[in-house]
């Protein structure tokens, strides 16, 4: 033991209090550097928007200029997990168009949520002047293409279901292209 | 070896049960106070009680935060940003959990001791929920044990699960009368998991932060160091660990033998500090990615 207390020295050094205290002068050498760099947050905030295209002295007060990066990853956020799940709903249908109905109708319905969710997302979204009209037309042809899946899903035959093909496959290739353009602009 | 003196005493010289048992029998005036009942309605509850429960509810929010995604099905919110608002969940409830046995030591209270179980578990359901919706919603390939184990930092993140399980079986007091002496033992993987999570968050954030679009730690707010996962890790664990060192509780131990309280206060209070410098923004993206999956708007940044 290398502990040692001895009369009329209290408090001397030991192990334990080395440690404590260099881990006490390192933390707050830690909390001091971290203070200045707090102190310069705004000048990076600044920086770090005006990097992205967006002019800080334009966004309102209170509310955060909305950054290439942040637009990027907002989309990303919609549009990933409904492009994935789209792909599994048409591979469904398309496994079940030619023998069973109430297959290839709940493969259209999980669709029609997809497409759905897509234009819930995209809404959500604040686009900047310059893709406004490209978001607004993805947003329409997508409740389009919604309106037509479900209108598919309510076919009684598979004939009927299958009839439906050419004019949603048009749609979908629509709403595609529109995705495109807004991935080109980000 | 060097022979122990308190004073002018040897600790030979101190009561059969020693210096320790003394201290954790002897129940501090915070601790009695706490025993006290007060009158609700038309029961009495202990105020031990009141302050237990409303210290335990925020291990609840992660979990809370979910919920929406959970009635609704919402599979985007859940591949978006489940890891990030059950994994730090998670992150925060095993610090909270670990920082039970420094505020003891510090403190000498134990009316709050109950905390560490209920910390516990709940790092072991958010955990535990994290893996199993990684599990079904991540996009990497090789199925499912390919989403819970594909990169090394979800391999990482896979041992702390199969880790927690066991822990999370024999959390309760039947498991501990039967586990005896191996309870205790067991129970020591938590410092494993401690160990994994340095290497979980190593593994997926690395060592530097962001600068320009590139490398971690979102710099939205410009500050992409404070937001480094493994920085805040890394400062919050400085004070567990080292209020754990069995010399550095000995030396505070003899400074509260001696009266000087004040002296453990000053010394520690940089390291916590530090500690409330790094949790604030684990607690911050918490709550920031939190509100983001309850309102089912997922944030990936």
């Amino acid at each position: 033991m290398t502990q040692t207390y001895l009369p009329g020295a209290r408090g001397q050094l030991t192990s334990g209090g080395v440690i404590i205290a260099a881990g006490s002068i390192l933390a707050a050498i830690l909390v001091l550097l971290g203070l200045v760099y707090a102190a310069g947050t705004g000048a990076r905030h600044q920086a770090a928007l005006a990097a992205a295209g967006c002019e800080p002295g334009l966004s309102p007060s209170g509310l955060q200029c909305t950054t290439v990066q942040m637009l990027t990853s907002q989309y990303m956020a919609v549009a990933t997990p409904v492009t994935q799940q789209l792909a599994a709903d048409v591979a469904g249908y398309n496994a079940s168009e030619m023998h069973s109905v109430a297959a290839a109708r709940a493969a259209l319905t999980a669709e029609v949520v997809s497409e759905n969710s897509l234009d819930t997302g995209l809404a959500a979204i604040t686009f900047p002047p310059a893709m406004t009209s490209v978001a607004s037309a993805l947003m329409r042809d997508d409740v389009a293409l919604a309106k037509l899946t479900a209108e598919q899903a309510r076919s009684t035959s598979l004939t009927r279901m299958r009839s439906f093909n050419r004019r949603v496959q048009a749609a979908s290739a629509t709403v595609q292209a529109e995705m495109k353009l807004i991935h080109k602009d980000l | 070896m060097a022979r122990s003196t308190v004073g002018s005493r040897t600790l030979n010289d101190l009561p059969a049960e020693g210096p320790q048992l003394q201290r954790r029998t002897a129940k501090s005036r915070v601790d009695e106070w706490m025993e006290v009942d007060f009158k609700f309605g038309g029961s009495r509850i202990k105020r031990k009680a009141l302050a237990l429960v409303l210290l335990g509810i925020p291990g609840l929010a992660p979990l809370f935060f979910m919920t929406p995604a959970l009635f609704t099905l919402n599979s985007s919110t859940f591949s978006v940003s489940v890891d990030d608002t059950l994994g730090t969940g998670a992150e925060i409830c095993l610090f909270l959990c670990l920082l039970v046995s420094p505020m003891v030591t510090i403190t000498g209270q134990h009316w709050f001791v109950p905390l560490r179980r209920w910390y516990g578990i709940m790092m072991g359901c958010c955990a535990i929920g994290d893996a199993t919706a990684a599990s079904i919603t991540d996009n990497f390939a090789g199925g499912v044990f390919g989403r819970l184990a594909g990169h090394v930092f979800e391999l990482m993140g896979f041992f702390m699960v199969m880790l927690v399980l066991p822990l999370l079986a024999t959390g309760n007091p039947w498991a501990q009368r039967k586990l005896g002496k191996y309870w205790k033992r067991l129970h020591r993987l938590i410092y494993v998991i401690w160990g994994l999570l340095a290497a979980h968050l190593m593994f997926l954030e690395g060592f530097g932060f962001q600068s320009g679009s590139d490398g971690s730690g979102f710099a939205g707010d410009g500050d992409p160091v404070f937001h480094q996962r493994f920085y805040q890790y890394s400062v919050c664990s400085l004070f567990l660990l080292l209020l754990r060192l069995p010399p550095v509780k000995r030396w505070i131990a003899a400074r509260q033998k001696e009266g000087r309280n004040w002296l453990v206060y000053v010394t520690i209070a940089p390291i916590f500090a530090l500690f409330v410098f790094g949790f604030i923004f684990v607690i911050n993206e918490e709550i920031f990615k939190g509100m983001d999956s309850f309102t089912e708007h997922p944030s990936a940044e």
